[in-house]
């Protein structure tokens, strides 16, 4: 079970989604921040950091889109958005912005709630004790460290900002590394998405995951695509 | 008893175009050549008899000049006239005939002729001869007191006039097989643009609501493509605005129905502690909830389809994972897919698209078909086909194909109709995904919606 008390900040403009979503998550545990609007929901950030987050894309004022990208910067914490659409473009751009996952309206709740139990699950901070010697060297060259143990990733002295999902993937990628992983294994591993998850999640990931340790994200020499099969971590 | 009349065999447009013109080339052929025959004949005839009078009056000179000559005999005379082939020549002098051929005599020449002679007049008939039809001629000789005849077989005349005949009838045949072809070819030219419009108005049938004809320079086309291209104008029109209206309602039916479920899991949770018909009052929204779910479901996705976003998303699975799986998360068993092939049958599709569509078709076999018994999923040359058998009646012939159309409901055993959309979903998802679905029979009676796929190689992202 997850912890009790887990902060769970909703971003929801219709009333009635937000209102019955906020007491159901309430009855699965959470401690829910339910807010109308995205400024709204900056403010609530101001005042306490939170450990998921659900965002509606669509909202008056200012988009979910842009919420996702003003929170990224100061937060690792996981967002699902709650998206209008099923369509392409939107959810590829709420992934890239720094979505973890996603659920289409209308949702059942108990989507989301596998949803946020996959992304919470073992990704909170601090990590289980038995990994707390893991130090897997993944770039030599530029000192690029992955410190399991600590939950972080080392880039010589400083730390390399990874979103807790980002984090996931990379040390689904490093234990062991040199492994082909398909797109459909790291869905289950990381988001715990049966045989029909979007293997988009894993594809925008693996790009964000890229731009933040690669020397050049362009020419992937790290987190490689395995044509036809998936990704491998290649260490150097 | 009445006898069946048989009906005519339809003649089509382009058959009867051609008939025309074969007929009117025919008509026209045969009138001039009969024309041509008759003004030929009377010509070649008249200038015959022309040719005959003139040798009959030398030939009678020459006689006379002979008989002048005093005890000249008229068989000398006649020995000395030289008549050309065919001719004989006949004189009569003092009721006695003499004639420069040994098998003929006063008899060959006609009895009408001789009276005209007799009476002092030169004359000329038609007549029939050993050698066929001929012309004789009569000049009275008064000087010696004798008549002069010559008879004249002209097969020449016969055999030209045949001729002409002959080569005037090839012509007339030509020139009908000449209309016949040309009325084909015209018929083709003229028919051309009927068949562009049939094949547009195919393809808009089809689906390709974007199709339009070409606009042209042709004053005789310029209205009919016109017309044409304003009614699918105005159809197009008028299922976008359809569409439209029924992607806008489920839209706007996506919030509440969400806020719905969402209450309804609440009220889930504290169903023990409710009075025990609230319990059953609850059991019924949230079952009536799943279906609204469903529907609305399948509205947004053929809203999808419509918006072309079909298929987009796609992955490279082996076809019998995917059936595997939408057995699974549909709550039905995976045993029911049958039939085990080494080989991988992998397809390149949406999943989550066609996960609805094979559920599509596994709810239909359970409302219509008295339930699902087998789904098997097999390899064909170039496609994957996913056999979707059931325990029911089948479907009849003529209403294997309306069943994929969007609101058709078929008679359903169950007390819970379908919406009238899953089928249809299932059609177009397939079409966006380059492949089919189609109704057939089996053996056993029940009905099989037999989707084919496209098979895809291994390689590929």
């Amino acid at each position: 079970m997850w912890r009790v008390g887990a902060r769970l900040l909703v971003v929801e403009d219709d009333d009635g989604i937000r209102s019955s979503l906020s007491l159901a998550l309430q009855d699965e545990g959470y401690d829910v921040v339910a807010t109308s609007s995205a400024e709204d929901a900056l403010d609530a950030l101001r005042g306490a950091p939170m450990d998921l987050m659900l965002v509606d894309l669509m909202l008056g004022g200012m988009d979910g889109f842009t919420f996702i990208r003003t929170v990224r910067p100061t937060s690792d914490a996981p967002i699902i958005v709650l998206s209008a659409r099923a369509d392409t473009h939107d959810i590829v751009a709420a992934l890239e912005a720094g979505a973890d996952d996603y659920v289409t309206k209308p949702f059942e709740l108990k989507e989301v709630t596998a949803r946020l139990r996959a992304l919470r699950r073992r990704g909170g901070r601090p990590p289980e004790p038995e990994q707390a010697q893991d130090l897997v060297v993944l770039d030599s060259e530029s000192h690029l460290v992955l410190d399991a143990g600590a939950g972080r990733v080392r880039k010589g002295d400083g730390d390399v900002h990874l979103t807790v999902t980002e984090f996931r993937l990379l040390r689904e990628l490093a234990s062991p590394a040199g492994r082909v992983l398909s797109r459909q294994s790291l869905l289950a591993s990381v988001w715990d998405r049966g045989f029909f998850g979007d293997e988009r999640i894993v594809d925008v990931h693996v790009r964000r995951l890229r731009t933040k340790i690669e020397p050049d994200a362009g020419q992937p020499r790290l987190v490689v695509t395995v044509r036809g099969l998936g990704y491998r971590l290649d260490t150097r | 008893m009445t006898r069946r009349r048989i009906a005519p065999w339809p003649l089509g447009l382009r058959a009867k175009v051609t008939v025309s013109f074969a007929a009117g080339a025919l008509v026209l052929s045969a009138l001039l050549a009969v024309g041509t025959y008759l003004v030929a004949r009377d010509y070649l005839v008249e200038q015959r008899a022309d040719t005959a009078l003139g040798q009959g009056f030398a030939d009678a000179s020459f006689v006379r000049e002979g008989l002048r000559t005093a005890g000249t005999s008229v068989s000398d005379a006649l020995g000395n006239v030289s008549p050309p082939r065919d001719t004989v020549v006949f004189v009569r002098r003092s009721d006695e005939w003499f004639s420069s051929s040994l098998t003929q005599g006063r008899d060959d020449v006609p009895v009408a002729l001789r009276e005209q002679v007799r009476s002092g007049a030169a004359g000329l008939v038609w007549t029939s001869t050993q050698d066929g039809p001929g012309l004789a001629v009569g000049v009275p000789v008064p000087a010696v007191e004798a008549e002069f005849y010559e008879v004249v077989a002209t097969p020449d005349l016969q055999r030209t006039l045949d001729t002409l005949l002959t080569v005037l009838a090839v012509f007339a045949v030509l020139t009908t097989l000449a209309g016949a072809l040309l009325g084909r070819w015209a018929a083709r030219r003229v028919l051309a643009p009927l068949d562009v419009v049939a094949g547009a108005a195919a393809r808009i049938a089809g689906g390709e609501l974007q199709t339009r004809l070409p606009s042209t320079e042709d004053p005789e086309l310029v209205t009919i493509i016109g017309s044409f291209n304003t009614m699918v104008d105005a159809l197009q029109e008028r299922i976008e605005r359809d569409a439209r209206f029924t992607a806008d309602v489920s839209h706007e039916l996506r919030s509440p129905l969400t806020t719905l479920t969402t209450s309804v899991a609440v009220l889930q949770t504290r169903r023990e502690s409710l009075p025990e018909r609230s319990q059953a009052a609850l059991d019924l929204v949230s079952v009536e909830l799943g279906r609204f779910r469903s529907a609305l479901d399948d509205l947004l996705e053929l809203g999808r389809l419509d918006a072309g976003a079909a298929g987009q998303v796609r992955s490279r699975v082996d076809a019998r994972d995917l059936v595997r799986n939408a057995l699974q998360v549909s709550g039905r068993s995976a045993n029911l897919l049958t039939g085990q092939s080494p080989e991988r049958l992998v397809v390149d599709v949406d999943k989550q698209q066609m996960n609805r569509a094979l559920v599509n078709l596994f709810d239909n076999a359970d409302r219509h078909g008295d339930g699902l018994v087998a789904v098997s999923v097999l390899g064909n040359g170039g496609w994957v086909l996913v056999n979707v058998d059931d325990a029911g009646s089948g479907v009849p012939p003529d209403e294997r194909t309306r069943i994929f159309e969007r609101f058709v409901r078929g008679g359903s055993r169950g007390s819970r109709p379908g919406t009238g959309l899953g089928l249809s979903l299932v059609a177009e998802t397939l079409r966006a995904h380059d492949g089919l679905v189609r109704c057939v029979e089996v053996p056993s009676g029940g009905a099989r919606f037999v989707v084919r796929l496209p098979r895809a190689g291994e390689e590929g992202s």
